[in-house]
């Protein structure tokens, strides 16, 4: 449950109270629009530099550079469009969710298959080095999580945290869980991806430098603790306090990440040599822990969505009826 | 509203095939974060023979007829990569070089504009190096090239260096037959191709393998860069970087991320270190006069246009392990050493003067000894001298570099003695 059966309140609110009269200028799920948006657009520009590793970018490495951006603009667009004309910017969000599955579908794909040989001899086809010196398996999947949040916050819950999302013409559907937990379990998927594509990475390093545990062990805890929250029935203060403190190490490791992978590219003197920072360690890449952490405290926002966003063509006939 | 409700339709009974799925992959996931752990850092065993069960039309026909080439690019990183062997060797039916072989249209060699589609930037680095046409040149001239090739050659740094002045009249008189097994061996890696494209980039990557290790070895360049005229890997050898190399060159990490190099992975410079890779500062370079600051090959060295940017980016090279006064000085003393050799070269045309002026040499090319003598003086001698210095090979700056230089000097004094004396001119 979202809201503390005692206090009514959201689990954000549950612990810190202060927070309980704060009026956001975003909902939860326009929030999580926002940094669904914001993610197609990195995630366009973070693989412009991921794809020059080859030192060019052909033919379908193309896709997702294009995408990101074009993603992230519609969905602005989408954005701008939602108070006067809400179910089209649905229509409209939903088909770019979609497209971003499958574009993170298709990377996959095409990272997989340039992991695997399928013509080596038998026990040689699929091996853990080729895993770790293949192109990142996991990360063309981020379009995928992106693309699962969106839709998921696209849609209207009614009533708030029932599982219950409010699709065209009224039509309904139960889901197995509420929206905020089914943020946490894809939180935890997200941390998940991001923990093994920061194992995978690192371990072309041999682990040799202390500091590269802590991402992996910051990754795993927040992983368990997110799917462990979105699994509890009645999560208590403590299981939301052990959460909250996975998500900040989230984004401390992300950021601290993101320094590190900077202060390794950088040449003798600070000097910024592209190369290095192309073919180095990727220095967007940490940042991902720090988004699937901030995902992590939207989660915990209410699941209440303003009054203006009720305005929803079907929701009201719903209503009315 | 209820589970009842028509207008709703439910999913609330996949509870548990949710928990089960996220279990799972967790599971999973941890797994291989575990394993993925385990591994020592190094890249997968290139032993493997990744076309071993391949049924590509091309490997299995020439698994009989070539089996050598085969076996070699199942070991490579681009079969690795899934290139196949006709997404280098595909020719289009008018394309220039195209072949018909066993019912395909094909490229029986394919040139740098094929490995352009994939490495551009790496080619248009090779086309405005010295080892592009300007190497071509040196024993072809430039009279065969097209206008957009002559522009090209004009372009690089070496082809504003007295063009054909220095191309070796050694070459004509050998003639074709000797010289395919000798000049042209290395000097073809700028020979125009039949597509407009310029070079073989495969003198450096040898194929099939096309491993990174070998082509970052200093015994590829050994291929060419050796010899009385310029013995870069004899001094390499001799020099503190190339013992470091020979004593520990084996714990290396050849396969490192090219861009990406540092000490760690190189703890001694080789030649690609120095002049191409991206080490330091300086970025990766397939140019690699980029980084030098002189004409070394030439008689008389002169400064390389742009020669101070050149410099930094050397310099940029040496600093990862040396510091700045260290290498400023270094700079310093092998200018200085420089200037001296070519005050000792230049020597030898003062004492030639005097033949010049009264007209006492014939105008063919290598037909008398003195010819030689004034030929190796700078072309064996002086360049030995210079490479020497600026290789830290010391045996090569004295005694086959300004050693052999003097003796020379004196040789070729006392043959243009003899010749004004036979002329009947006193000097």
């Amino acid at each position: 449950m979202t809201d503390d059966a005692s206090t009514g309140r959201y689990h954000l609110a549950t612990l810190f109270p202060a927070l309980g009269g704060l009026r956001l200028p975003l909902s939860r799920d326009q929030a999580m629009l926002l940094m669904a948006a914001t993610n197609e657009i990195f995630l366009g520009v973070d693989i412009f530099f991921a794809h020059q590793i080859s030192g060019s970018i052909v033919g379908a490495e193309w896709i997702p550079i294009l995408f990101g951006p074009i993603a992230g603009i519609l969905l602005l667009g989408a954005g701008a469009l939602a108070p006067r004309h809400r179910d089209v910017a649905t229509l409209f969000a939903n088909a770019v969710f979609v497209a971003s599955i499958v574009v993170g579908l298709m990377g996959a794909y095409f990272h997989l298959h340039y992991a695997l040989l399928p013509s080596a001899p038998a026990g040689e086809r699929v091996t853990v080095d080729l895993l770790v010196w293949a192109p990142p398996l996991l990360g063309p999947l981020t379009f995928c999580l992106v693309g699962l949040i969106g839709l998921s916050a696209a849609w209207l819950e009614d009533p708030p945290d029932s599982g219950v999302l409010v699709l065209l013409r009224g039509r309904r559907l139960k889901l197995p869980y509420s929206k905020t937990r089914a943020y946490l379990f894809m939180v935890g998927m997200g941390s998940l991806a991001t923990v093994m594509s920061s194992v995978l990475d690192h371990a072309r390093t041999g682990f040799h430098d202390p500091r590269l545990w802590l991402p992996t062990a910051v990754g795993v805890f927040a992983t368990v603790v997110s799917v462990g929250l979105g699994a509890l029935d009645r999560p208590t203060r403590r299981d939301l306090w052990a959460y909250v403190a996975a998500m900040l190490l989230m984004i401390a490791v992300g950021l601290g990440g993101a320094y590190l992978h900077i202060r390794v590219d950088l040449g003798a003197g600070g000097t910024v040599v592209l190369e290095r920072f192309i073919r180095g360690a990727p220095f967007m890449a940490p940042l991902l822990f720090a988004d699937i952490g901030g995902l992590g405290v939207l989660a915990l926002m209410s699941p209440r969505e303003p009054q203006p966003a009720r305005t929803h063509e079907g929701h009201e006939e719903q209503r009315k009826g | 509203m209820t589970d009842s409700d028509p207008q709703q339709g439910s999913l609330k009974s996949a509870r548990l095939l949710v928990i089960g799925l996220v279990s799972v992959i967790v599971v999973l996931g941890l797994a291989v974060i575990v394993l993925a752990i385990g591994r020592g850092g190094q890249r997968p065993s290139p032993q493997v023979n990744v076309l071993a069960n391949s049924r590509d039309p091309c490997v299995e026909c020439h698994r009989r007829a070539t089996p050598g080439i085969v076996e070699q690019y199942g070991h490579s990183a681009m079969a690795a990569a899934n290139v196949t062997c006709m997404d280098c060797h595909r020719a289009q039916q008018d394309q220039p070089g195209a072949i018909k072989h066993e019912g395909y249209t094909i490229l029986g060699e394919p040139t740098p504009g094929t490995c352009e589609r994939c490495h551009p930037k790496e080619v248009a680095e090779f086309d405005q190096s010295r080892h592009s046409l300007p190497a071509y040149v040196a024993y072809a001239g430039s009279t065969g090239l097209d206008s957009a090739q002559l522009a090209a050659y004009r372009s690089i740094p070496e082809g504003t260096y007295q063009p054909d002045l220095s191309r070796n009249a050694i070459f004509a008189m050998e003639g074709d037959s000797i010289t395919r097994f000798a000049c042209q061996t290395c000097h073809a890696i700028g020979k125009p191709r039949v597509d407009g494209s310029v070079g073989d980039c495969t003198k450096c990557h040898l194929r099939h393998e096309f491993s990174l290790e070998q082509a970052r070895k200093p015994e590829t360049c050994n291929a060419c860069h050796i010899g009385p005229d310029h013995p870069q890997f004899e001094i390499y050898t001799e020099s503190p970087h190339g013992i470091m190399y020979h004593t520990n060159g084996d714990t290396w990490n050849w396969d490192a991320e090219a861009g990406t190099l540092t000490p760690r992975d190189f703890p001694a410079p080789t030649c690609a270190i120095c002049h191409m890779s991206g080490f330091g500062n300086s970025a990766t370079t397939h140019d690699v006069g980029d980084r030098l600051t002189w004409y070394l090959f030439a008689p008389i060295s002169t400064r390389r246009p742009s020669w101070q940017d050149n410099r930094t980016r050397m310099q940029n090279v040496c600093r990862t392990c040396h510091n700045e006064e260290f290498v400023k000085e270094f700079y310093l003393r092998a200018d200085e050493a420089t200037e001296a050799v070519n005050g000792l070269v230049a020597r030898s045309d003062s004492i030639m003067a005097p033949l010049k002026a009264r007209g006492l040499l014939t105008p063919q090319p290598f037909d008398e000894p003195i010819d030689f003598t004034y030929f190796d003086t700078w072309h064996f001698y002086g360049r030995t001298a210079k490479f020497g210095v600026w290789m830290q090979g010391p045996d090569y700056t004295q005694w086959h570099g300004a050693y052999e230089l003097l003796h020379n000097l004196s040789k070729l004094r006392k043959e243009v003695k003899e010749k004004l004396g036979e002329a009947g001119a006193r000097r």
